[in-house]
């Protein structure tokens, strides 16, 4: 097995700004895995370094056993797809897929098989004598992938690779790159600052903020159990409320919920977390999991309610996006448009409406929320 | 007429009248000069003057070993001129493209100050430097390197020398230019792909920066080959280059400005002709490459 240990990896640039502190991490062989923050995270950095465009302050990086961390990008098993592809613009797409095997100076059959045989997996067999300006983005953006597998890497990086691409494409090659990552069958390390794309590609992901990992795990477990306010926040949308526990069962716990201005309501949790009582946390509640309602509606003993007052209203086709006044706070409800919920239809601004979900769906994070946040 | 027809008409108008006084200033100070000299080089010299004869004798009288060596010392130059400003512009065109914006300007600045001095006293000040007597020498005595001072000065190398120095500025500034638009990541893709540095240069920047170099050579390479005042003023008095031939000829009495005349426009097509094969060539690399990828696509399908 060869997988990727960083250990104790920092980066300071100019003697004082610290863009990796401290990051220690193992990616499995094989596992596509993505490095997910946003911009100045230091995600990049730790991918430059993987690739061995910096050297770490500190720290080691290990492919299997093999130590890289001070071998030059030309000597290591790891070969990298560009923000910006960066495609040699004096070769055309033959010449750019063929440039590792032409530097390894094998003999041209060979090379002209295999590039073929690459450009095949990319499906760009049909464009081999065009220059990269006569191509389109998603085009480029294969034969970016193809020059880079080719050297048959043992590990694939993947800066941003979707970034200069519009949505539609980006929606497409997300599926393409899953489908080469699965021929291919070696490590893909890919690094974006959109959440979406990370949850949708990973097998596993780090969420980075200020050169630190903050959380690593799978996309489902990162999305449904943020360890941190950062992370609730950063993927997906959430609202998130200032509370304090006032008791603890079995198998839930007992919240008061700060409103502003003195307002509190209470709320129940599900989730597994053992706090003290009158400890201070921040609930974290995803718009979607919250159903929204003009009539009390039918409670469970598991269900948390609301009341509050409908303050916006964003229609965006297949959902819409209310925001809604609890008191002091502004909360967020995604509704799916499924003609079997009839009854909010036509909800209308400043109406009084129900917010209910299930208690498994007020997730606990263990940081007192920042007001300014 | 559309209004589209209108627009362009109003554009066009408004361009000629933008690009008259430029063309104007062309025709007279450039065109007719130079007809002029074709008209004079058919005509007959006389001792002080010109009559107006026709004959062609100015252009068979080039065909002499004489004034053949000096237009092969004047290539020479020309070549050594252009490759050493190339080897040692490129470095420094290099670095400065990869400097920060800050250094870059500054950069830039220290290689045209030279341009402030006046180009006669720079060389005067050559003259100086190299001379028996002068600061090279002097330097190089006191060091103990060398017990006679050495006499470079009145040599083709003191010429080779202050041309280097005079056109440097005129091979790093295109050069830069060109270098500067290079996509440095392209570098790190080339080096991610398994090339080392050398590897890496030559195969992407090299080719990337052909541009820069090709602007470097003709800027360099053509006032190079009709230099007159280095050679004047620093070179030696046994090799004669074709510029300065041309200089006697006009001034030096027995006059024979039809001779320097055939002379010029023998050298202008000379340069136009290299120019223009150099530019196909150019152009005709590119369009095989593209021809031989075509064939190899042919083969595979």
């Amino acid at each position: 097995m060869e997988n990727i240990k960083i250990k104790n990896v920092t980066k300071i640039f100019d003697g004082y700004f610290k863009a990796v502190n401290n990051v220690s991490l193992e990616i499995n062989s094989g596992e596509l895995f993505s490095f997910l923050g946003p911009s100045g995270c230091g995600k990049t950095t730790l991918l430059r370094m993987i690739a061995g465009f910096e050297v770490p302050t500190t720290g080691q990086i290990l492919i299997g056993d093999e130590d890289i961390t001070f071998l030059p990008p030309y000597k290591r098993p790891v070969n990298t797809v560009f923000q910006n592809f960066s495609l040699f613009p004096h070769m055309t797409v033959f010449e750019n897929v063929a440039f590792g095997l032409k530097i390894k100076k094998l003999p041209k059959d060979e090379i002209k098989d295999r590039v073929f045989e690459m450009l095949k997996v990319v499906k760009m067999e049909s464009e081999v004598n065009k220059f990269p300006s006569q191509i389109s983005g998603g085009q480029k953006q294969r034969v970016a992938i193809a020059r880079a597998l080719i050297n048959k890497p043992k590990v694939l990086l993947l800066d941003e690779p979707l970034a200069a691409l519009d949505l539609k494409l980006r929606q497409h090659m997300l599926i393409e790159l899953q489908n080469i990552h699965d021929v291919v069958g070696i490590t893909f390390i890919y690094v974006t600052h959109d959440q979406s794309e990370a949850i949708s590609i990973s097998d596993r992901l780090a969420v980075m903020n200020e050169g630190k990992i903050i959380q690593f795990g799978t996309p489902d477990e990162i999305y449904e159990k943020p360890k941190t306010i950062f992370a609730a926040n950063f993927i997906g949308d959430t609202n998130l409320i200032s509370a304090e526990v006032i008791a603890k069962y079995d198998d839930y716990i007992a919240l008061k919920c700060d409103a502003g201005n003195g307002d509190v309501f209470e709320i129940d949790s599900a989730v597994p977390f053992n706090p003290e009582i009158g400890q201070k946390l921040t609930v974290s509640l995803r718009p979607e999991k919250i159903a929204i309602s003009r009539t009390p509606p039918e409670m469970k003993d598991d269900f948390n309610l609301v009341e509050g007052t409908v303050e916006d209203i964003l229609y965006y086709g297949s959902h819409t996006h209310y925001i809604v006044r609890v008191g002091n706070l502004r909360i967020r409800v995604f509704d799916q448009h499924k003609r079997v919920y009839v009854d909010k239809t036509g909800l209308d601004w400043e109406e009084k409406v129900y917010l209910y979900w299930h208690d498994t769906d007020t997730h606990l994070i263990d940081e007192v929320l920042n007001e300014s946040l | 007429m559309d209004n589209t027809q209108y627009v362009n008409q109003q554009k066009n108008k408004l361009s000629w009248l933008l690009a008259t006084p430029t063309l104007v200033w062309l025709i007279i100070f450039f065109f007719i000069p130079y007809l002029i000299v074709v008209i004079y080089s058919f005509l007959t010299p006389t001792i002080y003057d010109i009559k107006f004869a026709f004959t062609t004798e100015a252009y068979r009288e080039i065909w002499n070993w004489n004034y053949i060596k000096s237009f092969l010392i004047s290539l020479r130059l020309a070549f050594l001129t252009t490759f050493f400003s190339l080897i040692l512009g490129y470095p420094v065109a290099y670095f400065i493209a990869r400097s920060s914006a800050k250094m870059k300007n500054i950069l830039l600045f220290l290689i045209i100050i030279p341009f402030w001095t006046n180009f006669i006293i720079r060389i005067f000040s050559w003259r100086i430097f190299l001379s028996p007597m002068g600061a090279l020498n002097n330097f190089l005595i006191n060091l103990g390197i060398i017990n006679e001072p050495l006499l470079i000065l009145r040599t083709d190398l003191a010429v080779l020398i202050v041309m280097v120095y005079v056109y440097l500025p005129y091979m790093i500034l295109p050069l830069y230019a060109g270098i500067e638009k290079i996509d440095f990541t392209l570098i790190n893709a080339a080096m991610d792909l398994g090339a080392n540095r050398w590897q890496s240069f030559k195969k992407v920047t090299l080719p990337l920066s052909k541009e820069g170099i090709f602007a470097g050579i003709i800027l360099v390479f053509i006032p190079s080959l009709g230099m007159y005042v280095v050679p004047h003023l620093v070179g030696s008095q046994d090799s004669l280059y074709i510029g300065q031939i041309i200089a006697y000829k006009i001034k030096d009495i027995p006059r024979n400005w039809p001779f320097a005349s055939a002379l010029s426009l023998v050298m202008l097509l000379f340069v136009a002709v290299l120019m223009i094969i150099l530019y196909n060539l150019h152009l005709k690399q590119q369009k095989l490459k593209v021809e031989e990828n075509v064939q190899n696509q042919k083969k595979e399908i």
